[in-house]
């Protein structure tokens, strides 16, 4: 075996970059597919459209119906969300503070398991 | 003619790049997560498209007064199934150009039974029967109808006839 020789160093350099930077764009395109699968699981997790929709119609329902006709709606949303959207859903509606600006408190309560939500508006 | 000199310096630089590229890919991969499949992505944007149309449906014509009944309420009250198909479908298949979306839907109503406290419900309509093998997403609206007969309403006998809040949920899915 002959001496070791220091030729051929601009070889071993250039299989160095080369090798790194195929690493790198392997990482790259394959980060891609988990990023958008990831962010859609997300989405699809959190209940930003059924606490809208809820928040909407309590506050809709809390404005035009009062005594026994709104006691029915609120048993309606809690029991249908229950046995179907698997959320434990309350809300009551109060009059506001005397002295306040408001004529109603509502207070808002959502639970999925997953997200809680818990509101008290002013209207 | 190719110079052969200097090949134990190549040989230790292919062994030196190799762990290093092994050590790399394990401090990498532990904190990223390698999953097949992109599914959800299409599933996501389905269920948002059926809760913009549904929602788009549930919201009054005008601002003039709270008591304005909505599209969808009046399409409920009066068991309208024809027409919830008609505008459900008119805002989930349109497109900016092109040929339209080919989106099928199939709707049911959950309501609550006041003297037994139970939830039922009763089919509304569907464009197209689903066999079970569909991609389908669940999309769900909650409406306040008002079933009182004096105002005309028409929905099944078995539902009460009050102010009440109701789902609607619809599967959907591309065919």
């Amino acid at each position: 075996m002959a001496q070791l020789n220091d030729d051929a160093q601009w070889v071993v350099l250039m299989g160095f970059i080369v090798s790194f930077a195929l690493f790198f764009l392997a990482i790259v395109v394959s980060q891609s597919t988990v990023v958008g699968q990831t962010t859609a699981e997300a989405v699809l997790e959190f209940p930003k459209n059924d606490i809208l929709n809820l928040r909407s119609e309590v506050l809709s329902a809390s404005k035009l119906l009062f005594s026994d006709n709104l006691t029915r709606v609120q048993m309606d949303i809690s029991s249908i969300a229950l046995s179907r959207k698997s959320a434990i859903v309350s809300f009551k509606v109060a009059p506001a503070l005397p002295g306040s600006p408001y004529t109603k408190t509502i207070d808002i309560h959502y639970n999925n398991g997953v997200t809680a939500y818990n509101e008290t508006t002013l209207f | 003619m190719v110079n052969a000199a200097g090949q134990l310096f190549t040989i230790e630089g292919v062994a030196a790049g190799l762990i290093m590229l092994l050590t790399a890919y394990i401090i990498v991969g532990t904190t990223s997560l390698y999953t097949p499949g992109d599914t959800h992505i299409s599933d996501m944007q389905l269920e948002q498209l059926g809760n913009d149309a549904l929602h788009m449906m549930n919201t009054p014509n005008t601002s003039a007064a709270a008591s304005i009944e909505t599209p969808l309420a009046y399409i409920i009250r009066t068991n309208d199934t024809e027409q919830f198909g008609q505008q459900f479908l008119w805002f989930c298949n349109n497109t900016t150009g092109g040929t339209n979306d080919n989106i099928q839907f199939s709707a049911d109503i959950y309501y609550r039974n006041n003297a037994t406290n139970s939830v039922n419900h009763y089919h509304l309509s569907e464009s197209r029967i689903p066999s079970g093998g569909e991609q389908s997403m669940r999309v769900t609206e909650w409406v306040l109808v008002d079933n009182n007969l004096f105002i005309g309403a028409n929905m099944p006998a078995e539902v009460d006839n009050r102010y009440q809040e109701v789902l609607v949920e619809v599967l959907l899915w591309r065919n």
